[in-house]
């Protein structure tokens, strides 16, 4: 075991560079920038080592810290991780890591910009190794609410608009403008956490025991009516950020509009972090509930994969295609943890990581090619793998993992997802799913051809753009690496990944 | 009256002495000099009140220094020091002329509040109330010259007096039953549930809602607020209704032991649809002090659902919600004050860019907003998650989640405003200018929200106190 505090380090190190960047930092752009390098750097390498040195043999909660804080309500800064929750760290340190980079040319007001990225990245972290169910819902808080002024300061507005009646009204109520954008994500997530804080008060007064400790609630019994409701409420509040059907719709509005880096982060981790919490709170403590509405997750998550997809193909604006992508790669996550089988759930959790990673990827290319085309439109950009190849490669790459190609990380996730459906009590959740992924090797194929490999737009403006240039090499070419890397030896995760899955449906099944 | 007698009732005869001072001394020097003897006055006053032995009863029980008492003569006093500082910057027109009037008024009410805190007999209770609110009216209408402010004097002196005749009706119908007007022969009467006494009861409860406009008898505060004039609003979003609920907890809860049951429904109801009708008719508002007088009226339903948890914990969270709301609905008001003056504007349009004009101005608004709001880290999210709390103890599932889901609501209307301070571009470059003392008194309600925020457990623990002495 390490003496050093390893988790509250990867924690609070953002923090600290936020700290640093707020009052040292003004006016000087790239102070602000190598600290936040330093600042996520500390925390990936503290989180690669986490995760190289957990004790596979030994499984269960590893790294533990804890100290009370308010020890008459039962609230005490517990940490500690286990296989999964460490590999959604190491996805979080990685993206924000590459996100900082992604977003290296952020010109105005970029000293807040950052402070606010480090200041959420800290909740996102505090999230997945926290233990302790208030300090968790505090975390959870950090990570939602800087994104408000994160999209409406920084975002940009959608500039394609329908013709007609919709149009109109589009106008009218301001949708698609960077404003509504945040507004909707915020007020969304702010929703789906009355549900979750409703859920964490009765469990905690059920207890009667008062505490808030994880380790400590996990051993308790609630009885079958507590479990239904609190279940379903947590479903629901994390399910929102996990963007489950038909509660999804900020999530396509909120990752068009964010700047580049708060779209990697949010998409690639903070969608994860939903589906984290349907996993570890829904499931690890609501056992008998979780079994009784595995059909309900399931059975949504399907409708996810398939609407998200059919609703990416209609999209004409990248952004969009992107956003609705993450839409039903979610649904698979939801799909392979109702399965309640070992694979399912592996497969649910590395889709997590793999997604993660992709979309992460797909969000920095789609901000590179933004920023050097001024343009989303997928139909009136064409050819520009002539003129950037680099970022057409990596496009290329990531639309292949989205579709499932085997030597990437999304094809073992959908592998191992549908391996899971097939033999759990709903074998036709198959279905959808392959039809799903179906879907989307329409939808990122086409986008891929259309504007990387297709014939030259006509367009005057789109004759000479650059490649990637410095610091955004260092983004994409994390992402790429991780995800091939991933691809070809998906057993550096899944063999963590299966100790805390293993336990986790001991509790649920029996098996 | 022996000498120990008056040692116990030493705030009050020290806001009583002030007032004469101010009253006469306006005569001899005008100016503002009445408004800096006031404040040294409250700030004597504050301290006296450490100096009364709790727990002491007067005048045959009907006039107590219990802890509740003594809670909320603190918390009235020092809400009047904090708008008091605020009002010090205005040295123009009215308030140079008549400063002695405003003051004394100020005071006269304080002193109401003070009695009708510890009053533990009917006519007491209603002599309080009286005491309270005719310097209320006067402050509104304070800048008669003004065309707005008469109209809403007369308003809330309409209102205020019809809630006061319904008050006194409720109050006769229980002194009938009850046969005494100590409330401490309530409770064996209510036990046995005479019909009559009820509806006395219910007719005092209606009463006593227009104190703390709960809906559906909140239609004065928007209008006063519009038209009052600032620092005193701040106060009198403040100090009243704390002074309402002081006379609700004793009035339904204390000593009155599990007969008190059969109020659930009826606080429950009220508490539920001041939560939805203060929040939905929040949004709309285009000007600041009607948005934060509507989202005030959200904030007693979230109070009212502590009382309604009808427990101990119930009401020590309601005592530290109303300190929560104390600095923040204060605070937010006292920045109002500095834009209005610099901007001689209320709308919300006015706040445009404020985060590059004075960051720090606007970030304390932001502060003020998000504990309102009920943000970690600063007080509003520990009161609403107390009182959250203190429901559901009691089962009280439905309510708490329709508070959780308003919560957003309310969030909304807030970011509504952050969104103009922060994501729009200023009109002008130059900062609002800030009087030294109103920033003090926003520094004060700054440190006071994010204090309680980062560190509520003695707080937690004083309402814990008074509440536990009440249902002993």
């Amino acid at each position: 075991m390490n003496r050093l505090p390893l988790l509250s380090i990867m924690t609070w190190a953002p923090f600290a560079s936020a700290l640093i960047i707020m009052f040292f930092a003004r006016r000087r752009p790239l102070l602000v920038r190598w600290t936040s390098v330093v600042g996520t750097g500390i925390s990936l390498v503290a989180s690669i080592w986490v995760y190289w040195t957990y004790d596979r043999a030994a499984a269960g909660f590893q790294f533990q810290e804890a100290f009370p804080l308010v020890p008459s309500l039962g609230i005490s800064y517990l940490m500690a991780i286990d296989g999964i929750s460490a590999l959604m760290a190491l996805l979080t340190a990685i993206i924000i890591f590459a996100g900082v980079f992604a977003s290296w040319t952020t010109k105005e007001r970029s000293q807040e910009f950052y402070a606010l990225l480090l200041v959420l990245v800290t909740g996102v972290f505090g999230v997945f190794v926290t233990l302790d169910l208030f300090i968790f819902f505090l975390f959870y808080e950090i990570a939602v609410l800087p994104m408000y002024l994160l999209i409406g300061i920084w975002g940009s507005s959608g500039d394609i608009r329908p013709q007609g009646i919709f149009g109109w009204a589009m106008g009218r109520t301001g949708v698609g403008t960077k404003e509504y954008a945040a507004m909707k994500l915020t007020l969304y997530l702010l929703f789906g956490s009355a549900f979750i804080l409703v859920g964490m008060l009765a469990l905690f007064v059920a207890t009667g025991s008062r505490t808030f400790s994880f380790l400590e609630l996990q051993t308790m019994q609630f009885e079958p009516a507590l479990q239904t409701w609190v279940f379903l409420a947590f479903y629901v509040g994390f399910g929102i950020l996990a963007g489950i059907w038909p509660l999804h719709t900020w999530s396509p509005d909120g990752h068009a509009s964010a700047p580049t880096a708060v779209s990697m982060l949010h998409a690639g981790v903070l969608m994860k972090l939903g589906a984290y919490g349907v996993v570890r709170m829904g499931m690890g403590l609501l056992p008998d509930a979780a079994v009784d509405w595995a059909w309900l997750v399931g059975t949504i998550g399907c409708i996810n994969i398939v609407y998200g997809a059919l609703s990416a193909m209609a999209q004409t604006d990248l952004k969009y295609v992107i956003a609705y992508s993450s839409v039903s790669h979610m649904g698979i996550v939801m799909v392979g943890a109702a399965t309640l089988t070992p694979t399912g759930l592996n497969g649910s959790v590395f889709q997590m990581f793999a997604h993660g990673i992709m979309t992460g990827l797909f969000f920095a290319i789609v901000g590179l090619v933004y920023e050097k085309a001024h343009s989303r439109e997928i139909f009136k950009m064409g050819g520009f793998g002539a003129m950037m190849p680099g970022i057409a490669t990596a496009f290329t790459i990531g639309a292949l993992s989205s579709l499932g190609l085997p030597a990437t990380a999304g094809f073992v996730a959908e592998f191992l997802t549908f391996l899971g459906a097939w033999t759990s009590d709903y074998p036709w959740w198959l279905f959808p799913a392959v039809i799903g992924a179906f879907l989307t090797s329409v939808y990122v194929l086409r986008v891929a051809g259309q504007i990387f490999w297709g014939p030259k737009a006509p367009d005057p403006h789109f004759q000479h753009l650059p490649d990637a240039q410095g610091p955004e090499w260092a983004a994409l070419g994390i992402l790429v690496f991780v995800l091939v890397l991933f691809g070809v030896l998906p057993s550096i995760a899944i063999a963590p990944v299966d100790t805390a899955t293993g336990q986790l449906l001991l509790r649920l099944t029996g098996q | 009256m022996t000498f120990e007698t008056l040692t116990l009732l030493l705030p009050e005869l020290a806001l009583f002495a002030l007032a004469v001072v101010v009253l006469l001394g306006g005569a001899i020097r005008r100016g503002v000099a009445m408004g800096w003897v006031t404040l040294v006055g409250l700030v004597v006053a504050f301290a006296l009140t450490f100096t009364v032995r709790e727990g002491a009863s007067l005048l045959d029980g009907a006039f107590v220094q219990d802890s509740l008492a003594l809670f909320a003569k603190r918390l009235f006093v020092a809400s009047a020091a904090l708008s008091l500082l605020g009002s010090l910057t205005l040295r123009t027109g009215a308030f140079a002329r008549r400063s002695a009037e405003y003051h004394f008024a100020l005071v006269a009410s304080l002193l109401g509040m003070a009695v009708l805190a510890s009053a533990r007999e009917l006519i007491l209770l209603f002599v309080g109330f009286e005491l309270m609110s005719i310097p209320l009216f006067l402050m509104t209408g304070f800048l008669k010259r003004d065309a707005v402010a008469p109209e809403a004097a007369l308003k809330f002196f309409l209102v205020g007096t019809a809630s006061s005749a319904v008050i006194v009706y409720g109050m006769s119908f229980v002194y009938g039953v009850a046969g005494s007007t100590m409330l401490s022969e309530i409770p064996p009467a209510v036990r046995d549930g005479p019909p009559l006494l009820m509806l006395g009861m219910a007719l005092l409860l209606a009463g006593l809602g227009f104190k703390i406009a709960a809906f559906p008898f909140h239609m004065w505060a928007p209008d006063t607020y519009e038209a009052a004039s600032m620092p005193f609003v701040a106060w009198l979003s403040v100090a009243p209704k704390a002074a309402g609920f002081v006379v609700i907890i004793r009035l339904y809860l204390a000593g009155v032991g599990t007969a008190a049951l059969i109020w659930t429904p009826a606080i429950a109801v009220l508490a539920g649809m001041t939560m939805v009708a203060g929040n939905l008719m929040a949004i709309p508002q285009q000007n600041i002090k009607r948005l934060l007088a509507y989202s005030g009226i959200a904030h007693i339903g979230y109070m009212l659902v502590g009382l309604a948890a009808l427990s101990s914990s119930g009401v020590a969270m309601l005592l530290f919600y109303l300190i929560a709301y104390t600095f923040g609905n204060m605070g937010a008001f006292l920045v109002v004050q500095a834009v209005a003056q610099s901007e001689q504007s209320d709308r919300i349009e006015a706040y445009r860019g404020l985060a590059q004009r004075s960051p720090l101005l606007a970030l304390a608004m932001l502060l003020f907003l998000l504990s309102l709001g009920g943000i970690p880290f600063v007080a509003g999210f520990w009161a609403k998650l107390y009182v959250f709390w203190a429901a559901v103890e009691r089962g009280m599932y439905g309510l708490v989640f329709l508070g959780a889901v308003l919560a957003v609501v309310a969030l909304y209307y807030y970011l509504l405003v952050a969104r103009r301070m922060y994501i729009e571009a200023p009109e002008r470059p130059e900062p609002v200018h800030v009087p030294r003392l109103l920033g003090v008194a926003i520094g004060t309600c700054v440190i006071g929200v994010v204090g309680m925020g980062l560190y509520p457990a003695p707080w937690v623990t004083l309402a814990q106190r008074v509440a536990a002495t009440l249902f002993s």
